[in-house]
């Protein structure tokens, strides 16, 4: 790894810490403020399988909600979480767990989704003194390494992914999940660049 | 029996016998070429239509405009012959269908590789594709058997 | 737990002047269900009565000029039309549209568009139901 990539993942994992400590807030006023553990938040550059075990077991059934980013760090994020988790997390905010997930308890999902996406963009677009954009989020439910293979799909990426990535737990309850960031390589430079890094 | 999994961008290749496995096909395809008669069978993984982005790229099965003639390469090399090859795939599903439906990377997918075989002269015999669902994708090349699994579903024969 | 229904008469006062008020009128503007059906639950225990929902900024501008709320409470990141294109378009419609942005896109430079394109407050989600009836108490006030 040279000096310049463990910088940038420096860099990125700073932000990760500031946007995803404004997602989980977010999440946990959501929850009626539950307490939240974040978990550190790591950068890496992995290849695509690798990447693949962010979500847990290849198969396990997850709930995804992706969103893509645009303006000044363009990207795609995504809020994965196990399926025992949106059912708490649907019990929670609907009152009971649901048997099955309709049309109301996926709307739950998006909006849930774009609240945690949308906060950690806001700390983001703060730092960076940028405008970020979320589009409006899209929801699946289903095997874990199909629902991440078509958001990495959805992003083109090549074989190695820039990825930021942070967990969160819940003390009581079940509800824990992952917070994943794909900046646009292309973007990236940029955003060192707005950070008064890019000579380095 | 041999278990082969195929992962994202890889082509594998067996001949007699055990199985080839893709696990996890969203928008992916999994597609299966197969001699019969020299009971050599393969299996591709494909990920994109082709690289548009122009990203580091160092496997064939990755895009469904290399996947093809990579795979039919592989099995010529090990016996099997071009004329002989039947196709068949699985995949190609939009997972984020509800909310906005922005990736439609799957249907790009399978109409790519309907293109290649075509050109490729290569018969597609059977499919399982688009849809909303992931699938998971077993090949026993001793049998031909070609399963696909839905969760919470019955698995198919292809 | 949250209620899924309620009534649409109110008997309370919420302008707790003592005088039989009429309900405020409220079109709620939301791409996702679970969104309208929250700011629905918190609006109607303050006596305030919905009188339309719209899932996207077009819907919404249809909604406002075939009901003439008395309030709006908008989302931004909507499909179709986003919610800073609805408000310009209602303002136009009707300069005295009250306006309020109830969105998860909390950046100052959108807050600080939304307030220049019209609207009266900008609440970022997710909010204290306190908050919100505040807003809209002040915009009617």
């Amino acid at each position: 790894m040279t000096y310049e990539s463990d910088f940038k993942l420096d860099v990125l994992k700073e932000l990760g810490n500031i946007g995803a400590g404004h997602a989980t807030t977010a999440l946990s006023t959501l929850l009626g403020n539950k307490k939240l553990t974040l978990v550190v938040p790591e950068a890496m550059i992995v290849g695509m399988q690798e990447s693949m075990s962010l979500c847990g077991g290849p198969e396990s059934l997850v709930g995804a909600i992706y969103i893509r980013v645009s303006g000044g760090l363009c990207g795609h994020m995504a809020l994965l979480l196990p399926y025992e988790s949106v059912q708490s997390l649907l019990g929670y905010l609907l009152g009971a767990a649901p048997q099955e997930l309709r049309d109301m308890e996926l709307s739950t999902l998006q909006e849930v989704g774009n609240i945690v996406v949308t906060s950690y963009l806001n700390a983001l677009a703060e730092m960076t003194n940028t405008q970020l954009f979320p589009s409006v989020p899209a929801v699946a439910v289903d095997m874990a390494a199909a629902v991440w293979s078509s958001i990495l799909a959805g992003a083109e990426v090549a074989d190695y992914i820039t990825i930021v990535q942070t967990g969160f737990q819940t003390d009581a309850e079940i509800i824990d999940g992952t917070i994943a960031f794909i900046p646009d390589e292309e973007d990236l430079a940029k955003l060192l660049g707005a950070l008064g890094m890019g000579e380095l | 029996m041999e278990e082969v999994f195929v992962n994202i961008g890889e082509i594998k290749v067996l001949a007699q016998e055990g199985r080839l496995v893709a696990i996890g096909l969203g928008s992916c395809v999994g597609l299966i070429l197969y001699d019969e008669l020299a009971k050599i069978g393969g299996m591709a993984h494909v990920f994109l239509p082709t690289n548009r982005k122009g990203g580091a790229n160092q496997h064939p099965g990755k895009f469904a405009d290399t996947a093809v003639s990579a795979m039919v390469e592989q099995m010529a090399a090990m016996g099997a012959q071009k004329r002989r090859l039947k196709a068949k795939m699985a995949g190609g599903s939009q997972l984020f269908s509800y909310g906005a439906s922005v990736m439609d990377v799957g249907r790009q997918n399978v109409e790519a590789l309907q293109r290649e075989l075509q050109a490729a002269g290569i018969p597609l015999v059977a499919s399982d594709v688009l849809g909303s669902r992931g699938r998971k994708l077993i090949f026993d090349v001793g049998t031909g058997q070609v399963l696909v699994f839905v969760i919470g579903q019955e698995p198919v024969e292809l | 737990m949250h209620e899924y229904e309620r009534g649409g008469v109110h008997s309370h006062d919420p302008m707790g002047n003592g005088a039989i008020a009429m309900a405020h009128t409220i079109l709620v503007v939301d791409d996702t269900a679970f969104m309208r059906m929250m700011i629905k639950n918190v609006v109607q225990k303050h006596g305030y009565q919905v009188i339309g929902e719209a899932g996207d900024g077009e819907e919404a501008i249809a909604k406002y000029k075939e009901l003439r709320p008395d309030l709006v409470t908008m989302d931004i990141t909507m499909p179709k039309l986003d919610g800073i294109s609805a408000i310009k378009a209602i303002m136009e419609f009707d300069p005295n549209a009250k306006i309020i942005v109830c969105s998860a896109m909390g950046q100052k430079a959108m807050v600080i568009e939304a307030l220049k394109s019209g609207a009266k407050d900008f609440l970022v989600k997710p909010f204290e139901a306190d908050r919100v009836i505040e807003a809209l108490q002040k915009a009617v006030g």
